[in-house]
This record gives C-alpha cells, sequence and structure tokens, in this order.
C-alpha cells in the first residue's frame, strides 16, 4: 500500500516508512503540515499517518483541510500521550482512527492495514468465509466444517471482527476498541482471556487451528 | 517585572470621585428646590398678604361702624406710623378721592387689586431697601375709600433665608462627603491596596499570599478577598498536585528505568542480544509508557475543565460490559464476577469513556487482589441525586489504616507488592470520581472489601458532599 507519513521529528519519521517499506509498503514523508496538505492532494495513497503536532499546519487543521477539499483517504492520527480530548478531537475532524505516542510499530502497521483495506460501505458482505469457517451476519451463526457452532453474542462479535480482517495481524488495542468500545488497555489480559475462550469453541475441537498469536502484535485469523 | 497595581482610570479614589459627584447631585438638587420655591412663594405669599390685608380693611371697617369716620382715619394713621419701614402702606380717601389720612403721598386712583412698582409710589417716609413692588388692594368703608399695599420683601426675605439654608447645607454636605469619603476611601483604599499587592506578589511567584482578613467581614470587599484566596487555594493545590506528579514519576520512573538501562548495558557488552532480551527489555518499556500515561492522564483529569465534555450517558450499560468484559478474567482465576441485581437504566451525566474506565479499574483492582474462590458483585442503585456504585468482594479486605492511601498514586499495600500492577489503577479512579463530583470509599464487608462510589447524577458535586481533596 501507498502511505504517506506527515510528521515533523526525521528519526520517528524515518522509523516508520523504513519499517513500512520493510514490509513491501511504499511509504512517503512530509516533514510538515502544508508540505503534507499539497502532498495529500498531489496524489493517491491508500492510508495517511498524520501527527498531532506539526510544523506549519499542526495536525488537526491539516485533517480538517484534507477532509474539506474532499480527500477520503483514510488517516491514522497520531497523539502525544496523555492527550484525553485528543482522539475525539481527532476523530471529530475527520481521521479515521488514532494512536497515541510512542506506539509499537506493530500496533501502528496493523491499524494501517485494517484502514487502508477498509471494506467500502455499500459491498457489506453478509456472509463471511475463511477455510472451513463460515459466519452469517443476518442469521447470527457461525459454523465450522459444516458444523453449528454456538457463540456467545459478544464472541460473535469478536469472531466477526477477527474474519472481517482475516489474514491481517489485529492487535489487542484494536479488539477492545472495536468489539468492547474500550478507549483504554486494562493491565488484566482481558482480550487474551476471551481470544482463548474463542478458541475453545471454534478451534480446539478441529485439526487445524484458524486464530493464530502474532508474537508481540496480536492475532490473525487465516486458513 | 511587576505591573503598576492601579490601573489609571482616574487619579481620585473611587471614594472621593462618589463624595465629589454626590456633592454635585446636591448641588443640582438645591437650584431645584429653590427655583421651585421661588415659584410657590410668589403665589402663595401674595394670596397670604392679600388675605391680610382684606381681614384689615374687615377690621376698619368694623372701627369705623362704632367709632365714625374720627376714629377710623386716626387708625389709619396710626397703622401708617408702625408701617414696618414701609413694609404697609395705607391711604384713605373720602367721596371725592381726597387723601384724608395714610402714608401714600399720591392719590391711587388706578383700579385695584395691582402690583405697582415701588419707585411710582411716592411715601412720606423712604421705602424699604428691598421693597421693588407692591401688592395694592382697595376697599370701600363708609363713604371712604381704602388703598392698602403691602411690599413684596417678604418674599425676598423667604428666599434669602432659603437661598442661606441651602447653600450653607451644600457647603456642609460637601464637606461632610468628603471627610466620610476620604476616611472611608482611605480605609477602602487600604483594603484595595492590600488585595493589589497580593496578586502582585503571587503575579512574581510568591504563591503563598493570601489576601489578609479585614473587618468588616462579609462585606463586599471581604467576599472579593475570600473568593481570591480559595482561588489561591486552588492554584497552589493544583500546582501542588503537579509537582506532587513530579516527584511521583522520579521516583517510580527511576527504578525501571535503571532496570531497562541495565539490561540494554549488558546486551550492549555482549556479543550477541538474545531475543528474550530484547522482548524483556520492549515490555519493559511497555511497562514505562503505560506508567506515565496512566500518570499524565490523572495530570489531565485532575487540572482540565473535562466536564465541559459531560454528556447523558447511562451507567447500567457500562457496568453490563465491565462485568462482561472482566468475567471470563474472573473465572479463570476461579472467582466469581456478577452483577447484582441486574441493571436497570442508571441515567446520569458523564464521561462515558472515563466511568467506564472507573468501574474497569474498581473491577479489575478486585480481581488483582483477591485470592481464588472470591465473588466481586458490581451494583449500583439510585439514591436521591445520586447513583451509588459499589464493588464488593468477600476477599481478603483492606487494613483501615490503609482505607485512604490506596487511592494515592502509586501506593501499594505490602502483600500487593509482588503482584503486578501499577499503583495507578485507583488513583486514575478517584481522580475520575472527583471530576464528577463523585464522593469515594472503602469499607469492611466483613470479610472483604466495598469500594462505594456516590456518583451524582448530574456529573457535578452536589452542595452537600465535600469536593475531594486534590492529592
Amino acid at each position: 500500500m501507498r502511505v504517506l507519513v506527515v510528521e515533523d521529528d526525521r528519526e520517528t519519521a524515518d522509523y516508520i516508512c523504513s519499517s513500512l517499506r520493510a514490509l513491501g509498503h511504499m511509504a512517503e514523508h512530509a516533514p510538515d503540515g502544508r508540505q503534507g496538505f499539497l502532498r495529500a492532494l498531489d496524489s493517491d495513497f491508500d492510508v495517511m499517518v498524520i501527527d498531532r503536532m506539526l510544523p506549519g499546519l499542526d495536525g488537526l487543521s491539516l485533517v480538517k483541510s484534507v477532509r474539506n477539499a474532499k480527500v477520503a483517504t483514510p488517516i491514522l492520527f497520531l497523539s502525544a500521550m496523555g492527550g484525553l480530548n485528543d482522539r475525539v478531537d481527532g476523530l471529530e475532524a475527520g481521521a479515521d482512527d488514532y494512536l497515541v505516542k510512542p506506539f509499537a510499530f506493530s500496533e501502528l502497521s496493523a491499524r494501517l492495514s485494517a484502514l487502508a483495506r477498509r471494506p467500502p460501505m455499500q459491498a457489506e458482505e453478509t456472509r463471511l468465509r475463511v477455510a472451513d469457517l463460515e459466519l452469517d451476519l443476518i442469521r447470527h451463526a457461525v459454523s465450522r466444517a459444516g458444523q453449528e457452532i454456538p457463540l456467545q453474542p459478544r464472541e460473535f462479535r469478536l469472531l466477526t471482527y477477527l474474519m472481517r480482517n482475516a489474514d491481517r495481524v489485529v492487535t489487542r488495542t484494536m479488539l477492545l476498541e472495536a468489539v468492547w468500545d474500550f478507549n483504554f488497555d486494562p493491565s488484566t489480559n482481558v482480550v487474551e482471556t476471551h481470544v482463548s475462550r474463542l478458541r475453545g469453541k471454534i478451534d480446539k475441537p478441529f485439526d487445524r487451528p484458524l486464530i493464530h498469536t502474532v508474537r508481540g502484535a496480536g492475532y490473525s485469523l487465516h486458513g | 517585572m511587576a505591573r503598576t497595581p492601579r490601573e489609571p482610570v482616574s487619579d481620585l479614589p473611587t471614594s472621593v470621585r462618589l463624595s465629589l459627584q454626590f456633592s454635585f447631585l446636591y448641588a443640582v438638587l438645591s437650584v431645584l428646590v429653590f427655583a421651585m420655591a421661588y415659584w410657590f412663594t410668589q403665589y402663595e405669599v401674595r394670596d397670604w398678604v392679600l388675605d391680610q390685608m382684606r381681614g384689615d380693611a374687615q377690621t376698619l371697617r368694623a372701627i369705623h361702624d362704632r367709632g365714625g369716620a374720627g376714629k377710623l382715619i386716626d387708625k389709619v394713621d396710626a397703622l401708617a406710623e408702625v408701617s414696618f419701614e414701609n413694609a404697609r402702606i395705607y391711604q384713605l380717601q373720602d367721596g371725592n378721592g381726597v387723601i384724608v389720612s395714610g402714608n401714600i403721598l399720591q392719590p391711587i386712583g388706578a383700579p385695584l387689586p395691582a402690583t405697582i412698582p415701588a419707585a411710582e409710589i411716592r411715601l412720606t417716609t423712604p421705602v424699604h431697601d428691598e421693597v421693588e413692588r407692591y401688592w395694592m388692594q382697595e376697599a370701600t368703608i363708609g363713604p371712604f375709600r381704602l388703598v392698602q399695599g403691602t411690599g413684596d420683601h417678604i418674599v425676598a426675605e423667604i428666599l434669602e433665608a432659603l437661598g442661606a439654608a441651602l447653600v450653607l447645607g451644600y457647603l456642609l454636605v460637601v464637606l461632610l462627603g468628603l471627610i466620610v469619603g476620604v476616611l472611608v476611601g482611605r480605609i477602602t483604599e487600604r483594603r484595595i491596596t492590600a488585595i493589589l499587592t497580593t496578586l502582585s506578589r503571587v503575579s512574581e511567584g510568591q504563591l503563598s499570599a493570601r489576601v489578609p482578613a479585614s473587618a468588616p467581614a462579609g462585606d463586599d470587599l471581604s467576599r472579593v478577598s475570600a473568593r481570591i484566596n480559595a482561588m489561591l487555594d486552588q492554584i497552589t493545590r493544583l500546582l501542588e498536585s503537579q509537582h506532587q506528579i513530579s516527584n511521583d514519576i522520579a521516583h517510580d520512573m527511576r527504578t525501571p528505568l535503571q532496570r531497562l538501562r541495565q539490561r540494554l548495558e549488558r546486551m550492549s557488552d555482549a556479543e550477541v542480544a538474545t531475543p528474550e532480551d530484547l522482548r524483556a527489555s520492549l515490555r519493559q518499556t511497555q511497562d514505562i509508557i503505560t506508567t506515565f500515561n496512566a500518570l499524565l492522564r490523572i495530570a489531565q483529569l485532575e487540572g482540565d475543565d473535562r466536564q465541559a465534555r459531560f454528556e447523558p450517558t447511562d451507567l447500567a450499560p457500562i457496568l453490563a460490559d465491565v462485568v462482561e468484559l472482566f468475567e471470563p478474567v474472573a473465572e479463570d482465576q476461579g472467582s466469581t464476577l456478577r452483577m447484582a441485581p441486574p441493571p436497570e437504566p442508571l441515567p446520569m451525566t458523564g464521561d462515558r469513556g472515563l466511568l467506564t474506565q472507573l468501574v474497569s479499574n474498581l473491577v479489575e483492582n478486585a480481581i488483582r487482589h483477591c485470592p481464588p474462590g472470591t465473588t466481586i458483585e458490581v451494583s449500583a442503585k439510585p439514591t436521591g441525586p445520586d447513583i451509588i456504585l459499589r464493588v464488593a468482594d468477600d476477599g481478603p479486605g483492606i487494613e483501615a489504616a490503609n482505607r485512604e492511601r490506596i487511592f494515592r498514586r502509586f501506593f501499594r499495600a505490602e502483600h500487593s507488592r509482588h503482584q503486578p500492577g501499577d499503583g495507578l489503577g485507583l488513583a486514575l479512579v478517584r481522580a475520575i470520581a472527583d471530576l464528577h463530583g463523585a464522593a469515594i470509599s472503602v469499607s469492611d464487608n466483613r470479610p472483604g472489601a466495598i469500594f462505594e462510589v456516590r456518583l451524582p447524577r448530574s456529573g457535578r458535586a452536589n452542595e452537600r458532599v465535600p469536593l475531594q481533596h486534590l492529592n
């Protein structure tokens, strides 16, 4: 994917860009808000990373300007920690996701992948399928190898999110936000517990596991 | 550099300015009173004088009826003699208009009553200084015609007396006003100077400066002083809290940072870094970031005006979500987490995300500090203007001595030092509770602990609930 990174700190920008390139993505860097704005209008990106604090044009204004210019490219908003209002401000300005600095690259990369390949709204599937696992969004039913698996409502939501993001890494924080609407990290391993319960239902009775743990990052569901 | 305490609006202190304004107002009023008095006396005194002359004519007529013409002529002459410096003038004419008695020299033939200028009347004795005009009237007594006049100097004298009284009054008012103004002004000025001095000292960095209390307590200036002092107290508390945070950070970050540094040093000394070492370093870094983040969050909650972001929300689904999230964690640990009684809507004003964190931290705290087999019960019920949220367990409980301390940053009871956790969970709970005007307390569940949060539905502290200490 093509990523525009608007970040004034040279070292952070280099780190993000080179890490993205190492994963086979194309990364472009803009060191300030003004250049970021011009680059955003200039060419097509799959996703943009915009820092909160930028010289020239600050991050929030940049997000607003980009949206005012009818650029619909998904935006991941980066902010300094402790900024309680930053998340809401960023999302209200038109960003699609939000990440607090300092972050693990795995978290950034997972979120960027999820953003860049977000399915278009109109083409919402009603049936999700990964290998022999099937999920029917209308009937609220899950089956594997033709065998019906009863799930709790929250387990169903968790599996739906994992299947929608199949083949991609999904982090614990992403799951907390998407499935439980929690915007902070509890210190106990709640997500692990819920994922392990889900595994017990959809993986354990079968030969091949579908939910894989990605060390230091999160989970990935694939066949 | 300190700014001059007084803004140069006027060189005069307020009190002196006020008393000058007042005396000006008094002067204007005096002029008005004088004008009105002048107008009234003109008419009232004239009526009264005319009435009096009519009465005198009556008396003279009676004298004539009883004593005849001779008596009347004598009486008019006698009256003219004692004419009060020609304030009263008389003339008695016979049927042919010939003057028979009185002190008016020329015969008055003009139709009366009338007002005749004093200059046009010649008298046997000089005219009273202040008489400008005479009010003249006539009456018929037998064959005679009586002409009487009264000088208008009485009006001038009344007005003169009134004017003198008003001018004297004005001078007194100005004088008293100035004296009182200067005195009051000096007292007030002293108090205002005290306030301004305090403010200058504060702006120069002396945060301990306070406006001294001054009598009378309860007046406007005392209230202003009290407000300023309360504000300074609040600022001081906030700054102390910030200072405390810096200390906490320095204190509690030093150890993990030192450990991380040691590990990294060991790794750089070794030829090859093991993946375990690298992962441990990352984990330690993450722990430091998490702690730091929590500290900043608490600091923000304490300082920020986040109430502006409050919205109507419902506590019941928040409780249900948190219990649902942690229930498997408790179960894995051999404990039971449950909701009791089943939730009903609990509408209130607040920050949904923060309330979720509050409940979540309380539940997490209970799970973390209770041994297997514990039952943790989350409940909430509306009580008056509040919602009472309870997280109760039947675990080991909390020592009475620690019940207040557990809400402090980085406080960890002795027996829980070996357990994971950054010691900030409950400090964050308290910061969120404070923000929502909620009182928080821990009590004995015999056995176990009960955490109780009394949340005002309004999202703001009710008057009767004392605002929680900031630190």
